[in-house]
């Protein structure tokens, strides 16, 4: 109790009576039994849900029954399915749940939660593009509460298209959809969601700001199965006209009152129907529905709602806010439709995808209307396991519920959150998705641990330990939260233990990152295939390449170029714009570019710049000078401030390793600025003096030298090419400027005192980077990466061999057959021919066909298919070109 | 005796000449920076690079500033500094007549190789001892007058005309889509600079 006087004691006077009546607790105050305090703490937990429940009210109290229900579950006959029905509400649950119940129930018959419905069946509701016509066409159609989401294309902003009741006049209402930097949230509600469809998930519960809940379709709601929803998603847009919407609407439920209002009063009597201004009034949990027959679903966030009505100073402003956005007020006049815009995701069925080269350059056309550049496959649902719920809701959920205690009793400063288990997680849970007062601290913590989990938990990074007065500065001095809150050293080492909490709640940008990585790796994906086929282009091909510069440049511009493809395809499903927020979204796609494309070929790129940098010799030079240079005084190199004793030149060779061991430049770039930072540090050496280029430029230079380190040479070369061109402009930049100056200078360190000057030569060099490096920002095309095919040589007596070639769109048969035969190292290459290996057949390609328009047809087939291009030799005995080949080992197709 | 480089999303750079400490243009950019500090705005690490937002107008100009060595031996790497940068500020110390004539070179240096449209501003710094000034005001205005610069005497020490100095820029770099925000509006400066950089090399 004493550890955790402080937060419980002012709610919990009746513990202390308690402990009184008990008679065990003498004045001294520390418990003299062990179980009192246990006593004590029951107590005073008991006494905290009663705080709790009179704050919420009875909602609340609902809440604690339903804990009850949770609780005695295991020995509980209670109504299963209602128990289930609060837990699949928000998938975090599920993991709790698989934790606590042994009875494999679920796993025998799964029960799909609202979040998993819409997360599935995103394709019908979630249409960016769609106008303002269309919607009114589709809505009009459905029962009131009916909802898309889409996006204004002047104002790219999202919004939800609300289907109202026929009696209020305007059949449609929208609302507007408010992305701050981490969160969703609808305008005028003070509750904000990690990605959009979380806070759908929520209205479907809790109507908030709305005037009702919103409704999904009725197929939807009742749907049971996967296989169901699959089957609606493939509908898209088209699902709202087809019979799967229609036929499975029951008569009991609202009819589609398309042209003929409801009668006046009528009774309406279905359950989730809102029948008029009657349910305007706020409703309990167990009022709240989703739908017929799946039960009250009241497990919503307690907090939320706690949270909300804080915000809105009570039931009064309760009632305002449903004045506000209640139908009491005739609704907006039907916004003018814009000109009409197809879906891309409808045009992507219908389309003969991949055919032609996709075109990517938007041009002309606005930016808001993206085309597809290449309609990917429609995947299998397996495919998107990595939107089921296993990657849903993180991996560290078991790690949630110990850490949680933690986190809020010690840090986050509301003890009477910490009343048992169950609330834990339920603050947990909620805290990063809510943007209201109470979780603020929580919730500005995100950054933090987004930069720290990611360096802790997924890729080597730096050493935090070592220099706690300098958190390097982010790089981007525009998200201010991550760098207005300094903490001490022994509170970030705790936020750290429980950052693993974290990591599986706060970060769709984590989550996005490992699904984008997840899809690099699948090669049914189209996307997969670009970033496999690439990489193993380049890992077969070391010769492809005349420079260290070429190389990595290339890499920089198949970066950018798949960025952008991401971005603009529907092969993300569901599309990044629902996770992530607008301006986030790059910076994202670049974090995942830098894993799936970096991280695999990091040791390729740094075995290949040291080769090349051992053939050109200039290596050998750099060892020399840096010789030379380490031999000079700080004076001579033009050094007039303190500079790093050997110590702080320790750990600044410390850190250059680590920098070594990374693969994400920005993070070695951040690296790179710790050591500027401690360079500063000791220039000013408590002087307070500020010292700019001037000065910090030279001792720069003397700390690069006297690290010695050949490898900073690649490492500067790694970050100089390869980190996103925008940070380029930023401290990072400048800083990598100035290290790449200071590398110069040693290079070149013997003719400088020759000539005083660099060579000519060398300037030349320095123009050229920034020439490059600030002009490549125009929009790059698709054709470029996609120019890569993969070919197999089978030969009876070594097996397959495999090569990735450059093969362009326009390249035929017959060409590829020469570029085979020269790779290969083929004899007699008129005996062989280039071969298609699908579905268990062999094809023979005809020379004027172009492999790289069969490879892109077979990538847009809606089921994927494993096929292979093969040169082998041709059988001049079997005319057919077509033969059964079994079980990948054609030996016995082989002429003798 | 230097000379610095402002950008606009915003790059400054600053290029003294051989007497590097002398003229006080690491002294400008702090003053600038740090008059009226914003502690929301996180601090850079070292004063060789600095930020600071100023509204113009509707928009928020960012500048980042970038400080050039100014020693000769660092002479060669000035391009990498300026490359894309929307303004530059180029100081010399009025007391000292040298410095006005390596002003001259750097902005010859710019005109020849610095990115298209760049915003010249020449800063005459030390304006407080002006009693033992070599450079004339009329002389630096006749030479700002002739390359089109911007030209201001300041005085980091006592604070006067740094803001002024700024503004100068801000007001000269052309403007942006007027609907922007502060926000959007610094990513479009650095669309914008990387464009007017284009020509230099």
């Amino acid at each position: 109790m004493r550890k955790t006087g402080t937060s419980r004691e002012s709610q919990d006077r009746s513990g202390k009576e308690s402990e009184a009546s008990g008679g065990a607790i003498p004045e001294e105050g520390w418990p003299l039994t062990m179980d009192v305090p246990c006593a004590q703490r029951r107590v005073s937990f008991f006494k905290l849900i009663d705080t709790l429940a009179s704050e919420i009210g009875e909602l609340k109290q609902e809440m604690v029954e339903t804990d009850l229900i949770l609780k005695s579950e295991s020995g509980s006959t209670g109504d299963p399915s209602l128990v289930q029905d609060m837990e699949n509400i928000f998938l975090e649950k599920k993991d709790f749940k698989a934790n606590t119940r042994d009875s494999g129930y679920d796993s025998f018959s799964p029960k799909l939660s609202v979040l998993d419905k819409l997360l599935q069946t995103h394709p019908v509701w979630l249409q960016l593009s769609l106008s303002d016509e269309e919607a009114v066409n589709i809505l009009q159609c459905q029962p009131p509460g009916s909802f898309l989401v889409r996006k204004a294309a002047k104002l790219q902003k999202k919004f939800l298209s609300l289907r109202l009741p026929n009696e209020s006049g305007s059949c449609l209402k929208e609302f507007a959809i408010k992305e701050s930097s981490y969160t969703f949230s609808l305008e005028g509600s003070g509750i904000s969601f990690a990605d959009l469809f979380r806070l759908i998930a929520f209205y479907c519960i809790s109507r908030d700001v709305l005037p009702f809940t919103l409704k999904l379709p009725h197929s939807i709601s009742v749907a049971r199965t996967e296989g169901e929803l699959e089957d609606i998603a493939q509908l898209g847009l088209n699902f709202w006209t087809s019979p799967a919407n229609q036929i499975t609407t029951p008569a009991s439920t609202a009819p589609p009152a398309c042209h003929r209002p409801p009668s006046p009063g009528g009774a309406l009597p279905k359950p989730h129907l809102i029948n008029g201004l009657s349910s305007l009034r706020t409703r309990t949990p167990s009022e709240l529905e989703c739908g017929p027959g799946k039960g009250a679903l009241c497990f919503i966030n307690p907090l939320f709602l706690q949270v909300h009505s804080q915000d809105g100073g009570g039931n009064g402003a309760e009632r305002r806010r449903q004045g506000r956005a209640g139908w009491t007020r005739p609704p907006p006049p039907p916004r003018p439709p814009p000109p009409v815009l197809s879906s891309p995701r409808l045009l992507g069925v219908f389309k003969k995808p991949g055919l032609s080269m996709p075109e990517t350059t938007v041009g002309a056309e606005s930016p808001e209307r993206k085309p597809v550049p290449v309609p990917p496959p429609r995947l299998k649902k397996q495919a998107s396991v990595s939107s089921s719920p296993v990657d849903w809701d993180g991996r560290d959920q078991s790690a949630l519920s110990a850490g949680a205690g933690a986190s809020c009793g010690s840090e986050s400063g509301q003890p009477n959150r910490c009343g048992g288990g169950r609330q834990q997680q339920r603050l947990s849970d909620m805290s990063i998705s809510t943007s209201s007062s109470d979780s603020l601290e929580l919730e500005r913590r995100v950054p933090l641990f987004c930069y720290e989990a990611d360096s802790s938990f997924e890729d080597y990074e730096g050493d935090p330990e070592s220099d706690p007065e300098s958190m390097p500065p982010p790089l981007k001095p525009s998200k201010k939260r991550s760098s207005s809150f300094v903490l001490p050293r022994v509170v970030k080492a705790q936020l750290l233990k429980v950052s693993s909490v974290f990591t599986s709640l706060m970060t769709p940008e984590r989550r996005m990152v490992r699904r984008v990585a997840d899809m690099a790796r699948d090669k049914r994906t189209y996307f997969g295939c670009l970033v496999q086929d690439y990489i193993s282009f380049l890992l077969e091909n070391k010769e492809c390449h005349v420079s260290s510069t070429d190389m990595l440049q290339t890499i920089r511009q198949f970066m950018t170029q798949v960025k952008n493809y991401l971005a603009q395809s529907s092969e993300l499903d569901p599309p990044i714009e629902s996770l992530i927020p607008e301006d986030q979204i790059d910076m994202v796609l670049e974090k995942a570019m830098h894993k799936c494309i970096l991280k695999p070929l990091k040791g390729h790129i740094e075995a290949m710049l040291k080769e090349f940098h051992a053939t050109d010799g200039s290596w050998k030079q750099l060892r020399e000078n840096l010789q030379l240079v380490r031999q000079r005084t700080p004076r001579e190199l033009g050094v007039c401030a303190p500079t790093p004793d050997t110590l702080d030149l320790e750990k600044i060779k410390a850190r250059f390793l680590t920098m070594q061991k990374t693969y994400s430049p920005d993070k070695k770039v951040l690296l790179l600025l710790r050591v500027c930072k401690l360079i500063y540090t000791c220039m000013e050496h408590n002087s307070g003096r500020m010292y700019g280029a001037d000065d910090f430029l030279p001792v720069l230079t003397y700390v690069m030298a006297q690290c010695d380190m050949l490898e900073l040479d690649i490492e500067i070369e790694y970050m100089m090419e390869l980190l996103d061109p925008l940070l380029l402009h930023g401290e990072g930049g400048y800083y990598l400027t100035s290290a790449y100056g200071a590398l110069s200078l040693i290079k070149n360190f013997q003719e400088e005192q020759a000539a005083r000057l660099l060579s000519s030569e060398a300037r030349h060099t320095l123009r050229q980077w920034h020439k490059r490096r600030t002009t490549n920002r125009t929009v790059p095309s698709v054709d470029d990466f996609q120019n890569y095919l993969r070919v197999a040589l089978q030969e009876a007596e070594s097996g397959c061999t495999g090569k990735t070639l450059l093969v362009r769109p326009y390249t035929t048969t017959e060409d590829v057959c020469q570029i085979c035969a020269e790779k290969f190292k083929v004899q007699d290459p008129e005996n062989y021919g280039l071969f298609l290996f699908i579905d268990e057949t062999w094809q023979q390609l005809t020379e004027d066909t172009y492999p790289q328009k069969i490879k892109a047809e077979l990538h847009s087939r809606p089921q994927p298919q494993v096929f292979h291009f093969v040169y082998r030799r041709i059988r001049s005995d079997h005319p057919g070109i077509i033969f059964i080949h079994e079980d990948g080992d054609s030996s016995s197709d082989y002429l003798p | 005796m230097g000379n610095n480089l402002i950008g606009r999303h915003t790059e400054q750079h600053t290029q003294p000449s051989i007497q590097d400490t002398g003229v006080g243009k690491s002294s400008i950019v702090c003053r600038f920076v740090q008059d009226h500090f914003d502690h929301n705005i996180s601090p850079t690490i070292g004063a060789s690079f600095m930020t600071k937002t100023v509204p113009c107008g509707n928009e928020l100009h960012k500048f980042l500033i970038w400080d050039t060595a100014g020693q000769e031996r660092f002479h060669s790497l000035a391009p990498m500094y300026y490359r894309g940068s929307a303004a530059a500020v180029i100081v010399y110390d009025i007391t000292k007549q040298d410095s006005f004539h390596t002003l001259k070179k750097w902005v010859k240096e710019l005109k020849e190789h610095g990115p298209e449209n760049i915003v010249m501003a020449i800063a005459g710094n030390k304006c407080d001892l002006s009693d033992i000034r070599e450079v004339t005001v009329k002389d630096a205005r006749e030479y700002a007058e002739s390359i089109s610069a911007i030209v201001v005497e300041t005085s980091a020490k006592n604070a006067i005309n740094v803001e002024e100095l700024f503004q100068g820029i801000s007001r000269q770099i052309p403007p942006l889509n007027s609907h922007e925000n502060g926000n959007t509006g610094t990513i479009k400066l650095a669309k914008q600079t990387s464009q007017t950089s284009r020509r230099c090399c």
